[in-house]
């Protein structure tokens, strides 16, 4: 038995540390810790709750919309205020071009070379790969030319023995096997995506007014002025601005990402069949389609123990039966208590112990769904998508699955996504179909106004008594909800139940282990000093602990990554 | 002018990094603010408080001739010390800072814009050595006293290279939200 503690593990948002105990090349046992302190949420408490989301969006560096929309959708709920359709359609295009950056990013940035070896990219054939990859899409920037222009840069980098940043990479592992064009065309990929992440970006700052901190949010709508006949607000040339950004994206996200991530699981198959870990699924229902939000672009449900035959459907964000169901234990965390409260009633007081492998190990919360751990993140959409039979997850998910099959010859069902790669490939899945509601909702935003609605905005008012609300929102992630209670209107109590808190959950008072420690068992690991295998596997969920401290560090002190102990 | 920063700058970027919610840890979002409200720039200078953006700073830099990073810094110095380096700096002297458990991402972003023929040509950082990083607690005296000297510095490196940046005849008074009352008072007055 060897014992391999990954602290921190890297090319994350934030602070995560994970022990492992291996045997015959499988982990065995694992644990996920968080070893920052969040509760950002004592801030807001006594705040007025018509600025909770200006604090709320500083939770995190990188997931700062989500949180801004989850807080006033929060109050909005507690004071069942409806909002008008515009302000729908200007928060849904800030959750679109939100997710379309994070997953790119997380794809190339911050996952990808955990299968791709740069070292290998000097051996490739640009040619060859330049017809390979042509064969495979038919993205513009496959040339050979381009190609050539990369293979030299990292040509550069290797043979002059200046990889740098990337000098930690696992090069050479056992468990990486891409042919050296292939590990070429991720690259020149990896490169190019910078350039879309940063449309993506420009699109949330035209609806935001600034990013990565939105401005334009509001108990009761948002602050975008609509006047067809003004320079200075929302108008058919912003509207114009908007839609060719998105159409400049599209092709990326749908012919390079989307290509990649079928490429990706053709070439690793077998990381199908690791990974699975807890079978329970959890999306909430979002993109509202009208004012009242009773209709929704994107499904929301609960899957039990993998059985894609029975989906419990979330019609909407009034659903009784989540609000009843959602509670956070803290009998493993850092906190005190030993039992699990729901949000509404949470409390947040920290109780640092060691990390102790039977106690208390981490600053994660375990949140439960009827006493069950649930994951999140784009799988759990597209797994309730594709069970309830929603077209357009049928239509992306379709393509993926045919898209590796003419790659590789193999078939690939719904059930293989419950893997490290099938989180990998769901993630492409929503990218795709977000492309596509982008334009959808964009159409939906600019018909409203052309018939002469501008209103964005209806003014809260806030009662004498205490009021309780629950927002949701499905972020890049996974389900978001902030849960708060209001009296006279500031906040009285404040929760956060952030898409990492459920997939980084401990074990809870039951021993019941959480999404990325039990996806972890049965993980093969080659070689315990290089563990490669166990990041693939924590990558796959987009780990964002980011709600942290952050200080440039001046002194180059380095923390050990990997112990074996 | 002197040879040296004989550059055309025609994309400059001006960059906050902290969290405003960790004490001194919002030394940078503290110190555009109010950069932002006692000098003004050409619409060349792109002033962004960008929170704690770890990877995704690379589009804010993408295409950008000259960043100044500000941020707080982990150095052997006293707390509310200013640092200013370069980039040779950053790379040489700390090139395992992406295995630091602070690591905000700035090296890793720099390398992939070097890579995609995207990177600034000038980056400098404007650092302050931090007292307290912790929930809630405000900022400490002695960086909220920095962060005069950070604006005057951040002044100072875009003059000396030509940008017109002076301080404005009438000052704008800046937003600090995150600071309780007596706090910003101070922070308004430093």
């Amino acid at each position: 038995m060897t014992r391999v503690s990954i602290d921190p593990v890297t090319r994350i948002e934030g602070h995560l540390r994970i022990d492992v105990e291996v045997d015959g090349g499988a982990v065995q046992k694992a644990w996920a810790s968080c070893t920052m302190w969040r509760g950002i949420e004592t801030i807001l408490r006594g705040r007025d709750a018509r600025e909770g989301w200006v604090f709320a969006q500083r939770f995190c560096g990188v997931c700062t919309t989500v949180h801004a929309i989850a807080s006033v959708r929060a109050v909005e709920d507690a004071l069942q205020l409806e909002i008008p359709a515009n302000a729908q359609y200007i928060r849904n295009l800030i959750l679109i071009a939100h997710a379309l950056h994070d997953h790119i990013v997380h794809f190339y940035h911050l996952s990808i070379l955990d299968w791709v070896d740069i070292t290998a990219i000097p051996k490739a054939d640009a040619a060859r790969a330049a017809s390979l990859a042509d064969g495979y899409s038919a993205w513009t920037g496959n040339s050979r030319a381009k190609l050539e222009e990369v293979q030299n840069k990292v040509n550069g980098l290797v043979g002059g023995g200046q990889l740098g940043i990337f000098s930690h990479g696992y090069w050479g592992h056992s468990a990486m096997h891409l042919s050296p064009e292939m590990n070429l065309i991720f690259f020149a990929h990896y490169l190019e995506a910078l350039e879309f992440q940063r449309k993506a970006c420009q699109v949330v700052g035209i609806l935001g007014g600034k990013t990565p901190h939105i401005q334009n949010m509001a108990v009761g709508g948002v602050m975008n002025a609509i006047n067809l006949n003004s320079l200075a607000t929302m108008n058919m040339d912003r509207l114009g601005t908007l839609q060719s950004l998105l159409l400049d994206l599209i092709p990326f996200v749908q012919q390079a990402y989307f290509v990649d991530t079928c490429l990706l699981a053709a070439s690793y198959p077998e990381w199908f069949h690791y990974g699975r870990g807890v079978a329970n699924y959890l999306a909430v229902p979002d993109l509202p389609l009208d004012a009242k939000a009773t209709q929704f672009a994107l499904p929301g449900g609960v899957i039990v123990d993998g059985s894609l035959g029975s989906v419990l459907p979330i019609h909407d964000w009034r659903d009784e039966k989540f609000r009843d169901s959602v509670a956070e234990d803290v009998t493993h965390a850092w906190y005190r208590g030993d039992g699990a409260l729901p949000p509404w009633k949470g409390k947040t007081e920290p109780d640092y112990t060691d990390f102790q492998e039977n106690g208390k190990y981490t600053w994660v919360k375990a949140p439960r769904y009827n006493g069950r751990p649930m994951q999140v993140g784009p799988l759990s959409n597209i797994l309730v998508g594709y069970a309830t039979g929603h077209s357009l997850t049928r239509k992306w998910t379709d393509a993926s699955f045919n898209k590796i099959s003419a790659v590789h010859g193999s078939k690939t069902t719904p059930e293989d996504l419950q893997s490290t790669m099938g989180r990998h490939l769901a993630r492409g899945i929503r990218s795709s179909m977000l492309c596509d509601l982008a334009l959808e909702h964009w159409q939906l935003l600019a018909d409203n106004i052309l018939r002469g609605d501008d209103t964005t905005f209806n003014p809260p008012q806030f009662p004498s008594h205490e009021i309780a609300g629950v927002g949701m929102h499905e972020a890049p992630r996974g389900g978001l909800s902030h849960w708060v209670m209001i009296e006279k209107g500031n906040f009285s109590n404040y929760q956060a139940v952030v898409p990492t808190t459920w997939n980084a959950s401990p074990r809870d008072a039951k021993g019941v282990p959480g999404p990325y420690e039990s996806s972890l068992i049965g993980n093969p690991v080659s070689d315990p000093a290089k563990p490669l295998e166990v990041l693939r596997t924590v990558h796959s969920f987009d780990p964002c602990m980011a709600c942290s401290c952050h200080t440039l560090d001046a002194s180059g002190r380095e923390i050990a990554q990997v112990k074996v102990l | 002018m002197s040879p040296e920063f004989d550059r055309d700058y025609s994309r400059i970027a001006v960059i906050g990094i902290g969290n405003v919610l960790l004490g001194d840890d919002g030394f940078g979002p503290l110190v555009v603010e109010t950069f932002h409200c006692l000098y003004e720039c050409p619409s060349t200078v792109e002033i962004l408080d960008l929170g704690t953006p770890g990877l995704d700073i690379a589009p804010y830099m993408y295409d950008i001739d000259l960043v100044v990073i500000v941020d707080a810094v982990n150095a052997e110095e006293e707390p509310g010390t200013l640092c200013v380096y370069c980039e040779a700096e950053l790379f040489s002297r700390h090139a395992q800072l992406r295995l630091t458990a602070h690591d905000p991402g700035v090296q890793e972003s720099l390398v992939q814009l070097k890579l995609a023929g995207h990177a600034p040509k000038e980056l400098i950082i404007v650092g302050v050595v931090p007292m307290s990083c912790v929930l809630g607690d405000g900022m400490s005296p002695s960086v909220l006293r920095a962060s005069t000297g950070a604006v005057d510095r951040i002044a100072r490196l875009l003059v000396e290279r030509d940008v017109d940046c002076r301080r404005r005849f009438a000052p704008f008074q800046p937003n600090l939200w995150w600071l309780s009352g007596e706090r910003s008072a101070l922070a308004a007055s430093a």
